[in-house]
């Protein structure tokens, strides 16, 4: 068996959507990779194709050109292994089920037998919800719901997270404190070897340095990679981090170059 | 016990008060001009009425009321099946879509002489009219309930590759209750009227048979007694109602926000 390095790879990826009045090129030749258990952040401007590309990645869409592969197959190989968790940016839990509930709902749509190794309860106190495992998406806040919309995703612990600017709606003190959040829930899988990997897409570019290994710029609609940024803080990462000249050098730089290419 | 007494005061108190003073302008009025019995009878005769044979009311009552819920049940069983189907091919909408208009826009009182010859004199017709008239409003709502469901929630089902039938049920379903409700305050009062009209052409017992002879005789108190029974059985029905939906849509906007 073949050692995958990769697990996620693109190849040559474009895509075009047809159902409009003229066609609409939104990717244009995407080539990467991501190591397994790192941290990718897309950023760019408004319609560069970042939601997109996410669901390429995701499987839920097939590109126009071009090859997605997850763990060396088809991305669809690796959701029908229940191996890619989704976050997106409305947490779109549903407002009949409790917390638990809908932390549920995966191992409730995959059926029997498949669920041996997942415990909601469990997930739950992972991202701090023990507590409000009865309560119902209209009692909490934004920021509680986007906790439970993880739970959601991580429970069958899927070695492929991808989230779709999923603190985009979340107030701004929230929001920073969701990252550290996020980032301490990614980092309590030690070694860091056996982390998930996650693409992480966001428009913010202050988000994608505090959490990312690596942030790749598209630039605007179609989007094309114009900057693909290695980021050398040390982790853990702490929100204090955030002042301290290194960072504040790779968001200077990344905002240069969106500048330039929006 | 305050928050009862506020709510009675807030939500029974003014229509009662309205009720009362239409009821006593009405009992005046019949006085003052010395309106005969047989043009219309004072609200004194109707309770009259009704208080010296309650169980004959109730009866009646009871027979309409089983013939409008048997029809109600039927025929939103028909179209909440229907529409899921519709939900889930456009095909089918287009087919069966049109004929679903042609029963709806056919005036009831045209097709319930047919029921009559087509299905005999018992309780079948009526049940078959209520049913018909519960169709359509139920069809038009569970096929919009179905439809409307949250995009994000329905790409999420998508991405755990949920089976049709796993969306339907999990999402779908409980999505469509606040239309389905919607549909059932329409249509079971239109229940009620199919199987009261479905008795004047072939009934042999129920409120619609009691108004029919009643109005035959002259007999305006009987007359005016059965109106009053089918108003409150509305107001029953329609109290009941609302209290299933607090209780089933507890979750959903429109009931969170008249707490």
């Amino acid at each position: 068996m073949a050692v995958v390095q990769n697990h996620v790879s693109l190849s040559g990826l474009s895509h075009v959507f047809e159902d409009g009045r003229a066609p609409l090129r939104v990717l244009d030749n995407l080539t990467f990779s991501v190591p397994r258990g790192r941290f990718l952040s897309i950023i760019g401007p408004s319609g560069c194709g970042k939601s997109t590309l996410l669901r390429a990645i995701g499987g839920l869409l097939h590109p126009s050109e071009g090859v997605v592969s997850v763990d060396g197959e088809q991305p669809g190989r690796a959701q029908g292994r229940r191996d890619v968790g989704f976050v997106f940016q409305d947490p779109s839990l549903l407002p009949w089920r409790s917390v638990i509930a809908n932390v549920r709902l995966p191992l409730e749509i995959a059926g029997n037998g498949r669920v041996d190794n997942a415990d909601p309860d469990a997930v739950l106190e992972m991202v701090g919800l023990a507590d409000f495992r009865n309560y119902y998406p209209h009692q909490l806040s934004g920021g509680m719901q986007q906790r439970v919309a993880l739970a959601r995703a991580i429970v069958f612990d899927p070695s492929l997270l991808l989230m779709d600017e999923p603190f985009g709606a979340l107030d701004e003190i929230t929001r920073s404190a969701m990252r550290y959040e996020l980032l301490r829930i990614w980092q309590s899988q030690a070694p860091a070897a056996e982390r998930r990997t996650v693409v992480f897409v966001t428009h913010s570019v202050a988000e994608a340095v505090a959490v990312s290994d690596r942030v790749i710029v598209l630039s605007k609609q179609p989007g094309r990679i114009v900057a693909d940024v290695d980021i050398e803080l040390p982790r853990p990462r702490t929100e204090e981090a955030e002042r301290t000249q290194p960072f504040l050098d790779y968001t200077n730089h990344l905002r240069d170059v969106l500048r330039a290419a929006a | 016990m305050r928050v009862v007494t506020r709510a009675l005061v807030t939500y029974v108190l003014p229509p009662v008060i309205a009720c009362a003073l239409v009821l006593a302008f009405w009992e005046f009025y019949i006085a003052w001009k010395d309106v005969h019995i047989i043009v219309m009878p004072a609200p004194s005769d109707v309770a009259e009425r009704f208080i010296e044979d309650p169980e004959f009311f109730a009866r009646e009552a009871m027979w309409t009321l089983y013939e409008a819920t048997l029809g109600l049940l039927l025929g939103s069983l028909a179209a909440i099946l229907l529409a899921a189907v519709m939900a889930h091919s456009r095909t089918v909408e287009r087919t069966v879509f049109p004929l679903a208009i042609i029963a709806k826009v056919t005036p009831l009182v045209a097709i319930a002489p047919v029921l009559v010859i087509v299905l005999g004199f018992g309780t079948t017709p009526k049940v078959v009219v209520a049913a018909l008239l519960s169709f359509f409003p139920m069809l038009v709502n569970a096929l919009t309930g179905f439809r409307d469901v949250n995009t994000g929630s329905l790409e999420f089902m998508r991405s755990m590759r949920a089976s049709t039938w796993a969306i339907f049920s999990k999402l779908r379903w409980p999505s469509a209750q606040p239309y389905l409700f919607a549909a059932l305050r329409i249509t079971y009062p239109l229940a009620l009227i199919g199987a009261v009209v479905a008795e004047w052409f072939t009934g042999d017992r129920g409120l619609g048979v009691v108004i029919y002879v009643a109005n035959a005789n002259l007999d305006t108190p009987t007359l005016f007694a059965s109106i009053a029974v089918l108003a409150f059985i509305g107001i029953v029905i329609n109290v009941a109602l609302s209290l299933l939906e607090r209780r089933v849509l507890f979750w959903h906007e429109s009931v969170r926000t008249t707490h």
